[in-house]
């Protein structure tokens, strides 16, 4: 049944794509996010579907579409250079075959961020692409959402459609996703064209918004946690009236400390025990295994270098009860521990070039909308404040998404680099609009010769 | 049943989203930049009422 209803989902974008061959990249942009094929149980399993719909997309671009308003970047640049690293360091990993088995989704990622710019033409596709990014990925919020509100949800417990428990349906790479997509939730509700922002649209948005919030409460990950109030802080910086929501914001807080399960309390308060030090003790060993694996292997140990691991650190554990509690520290010896960090994750796995490109890709988008942001601040231009408000709902949304990476080892996800690649649209549909709006340059006149009187003339 | 809400729910917005880019022309050409809204002018000054003579 599920298999039918996704089938005909999908052949109705296809044919609408016949028309608008565009709405062929956006369907690549969905299935890459939703994975329909890891949810339904039938037949849609043996079918291609990323296959079908980046061909869809590709051939449809390339002989279909116009090339106005098309153009390669510097970051694309960057993304192919390290395209090409990524290919070199899985043929010469130190785990050859769970290299091969990572990298076989990572050049797809890799490959979205340097084809998606080159379609996005024109403003409206922009805007098309932040809405189709926001809904697929919403749908699995929507889901996580409710569940948490039923049943509080659980550490690793949290079912979402696929229980194989990987890419953006992994706890913590679903929580940081959650909060990244409240940004652009809110600046679809209050500037979207597709969806005019009417009573219908805004009530969807929060209830949205909403579930994105209760998703990290429903997996209970404190990396969640962090994105949460990073998102918060941030969201303050174009406020007028911050100590007034500052002051809102704490008061729900505390209000809304009873409403949340007994569980997520208590592995929240965890970040402060002893708990928290096993945790924090296996990432920092990890990472500092890693940082000593570079000086041996600059260029990293490809995809999964990680597996070659082995720590020793201490932990500590409370014993008994009462009156006679005590604290027996431990010496643990650990293999093969991922690394829990996306920027330890492409410095192990892709060296210090790896991560020095991985680094610029982030760093010249963050700068580049606030430049966006910079420029436009002073326009009154409906046109103006909607793309200033978006550069400001992407950068927001790109930062916690690079504190959410701290912990979690997210450095390839396809949501990332369709971010960039959003980021990248943005910035050149405002370069075009700029240029078509300048004035023409007026034309110098060259200063012709005026003949003179013939000297001694009568 | 959580998941078939949850799917129903966000497909149908999904194929309204598809539908109404589909009748999109600007997806595929971009229009011309729009002027500015107006800004509202000075308000017109009342008529003085004229002074007749006695």
């Amino acid at each position: 049944m599920l298999d039918l209803a996704f089938a005909a989902f999908l052949g109705a974008v296809l044919l609408l794509g016949l028309k608008r061959p565009f709405l062929w990249v956006l369907g690549y942009i969905y299935v890459d996010i939703v994975s329909p094929q890891a949810i339904a149980w039938g037949f849609l399993g043996s079918i291609p579907l990323s296959l079908v719909f980046f061909a869809a997309a590709f051939g449809g671009w390339l002989v279909l579409d116009s090339k106005e308003g098309s153009r390669f970047t510097f970051r694309q640049v960057l993304m192919v250079a390290f395209f090409g690293l990524c290919a070199w360091t899985t043929m010469n990993a130190a785990f050859p075959e769970a290299a091969a088995a990572k990298w076989s989704w990572v050049w797809k990622s890799l490959l979205v961020g340097i084809f998606l710019p080159l379609t996005l033409r024109t403003r409206a596709r922009v805007e098309a692409a932040v809405l189709i990014i926001v809904l697929a990925a919403g749908s699995i919020m929507i889901s996580a959402g409710i569940k948490t509100v039923l049943s509080g949800g659980g550490y690793g417990t949290l079912n979402s459609y696929v229980r194989t428990n990987t890419g953006i349906y992994e706890g913590s790479t679903m929580s940081t996703v959650a909060i990244t997509l409240i940004p652009l939730i809110v600046w679809l509700a209050r500037h979207g064209t597709i969806f005019p922002p009417d009573w219908r649209t805004k009530l969807f948005a929060a209830g949205l918004a909403f579930a994105c919030l209760l998703t990290p409460i429903g997996t209970q990950t404190r990396t969640g946690l962090l994105c949460i109030a990073v998102l918060f802080v941030l969201a303050l910086r174009d406020m007028k009236r911050r100590v007034l929501l500052l002051g809102v914001m704490g008061v729900v807080g505390m209000m809304a400390l009873p409403f949340l399960p007994d569980s997520y309390l208590e592995r929240m308060g965890t970040i402060k025990t002893h708990q928290a030090d096993t945790s924090a003790s296996t990432r920092v060993a990890v990472w500092m295994h890693t940082l000593e694996d570079v000086k041996e292997r600059p260029m990293g140990g490809g995809f999964d270098a990680f597996l070659g691991n082995e720590l020793r650190y201490k932990t500590r554990e409370v014993v008994g009860s009462g009156n006679n509690v005590k604290i027996e520290a431990n010496d643990v010896i650990d293999k093969g521990r991922a690394y829990h960090s996306a920027y330890f994750e492409v410095l192990g796995e892709q060296g210090w070039l790896g991560l020095a490109i991985w680094l610029a890709l982030q760093a010249i988008g963050l700068i580049q909308l606030e430049l966006v942001r910079w420029r436009l601040r002073k326009s009154t231009h409906p046109e103006d404040r909607s793309d200033a408000s978006l550069a400001n709902a992407l950068q927001i949304a790109h930062v916690v998404y690079l504190f959410g990476s701290l912990f979690v080892g997210i450095a390839y996800q396809p949501f990332i680099f369709m971010l960039i690649g959003l980021e990248i649209g943005l910035a050149l549909a405002i370069k075009r609009r700029t240029a078509s709006a300048a004035p023409p340059r007026p034309l110098v006149r060259k200063p012709t010769l005026q003949p003179v009187g013939v000297a001694g003339g009568a | 049943m959580v998941d078939y809400l949850s799917l129903g729910l966000s497909h149908a917005v999904l194929l309204l989203a598809f539908w109404r880019l589909m009748l999109r022309d600007d997806l595929d050409r971009e229009p011309p930049r729009k002027p500015p809204p107006a800004e509202p002018g000075p308000e017109p000054e009342a008529p003085k009422e004229r002074l007749g003579r006695a």
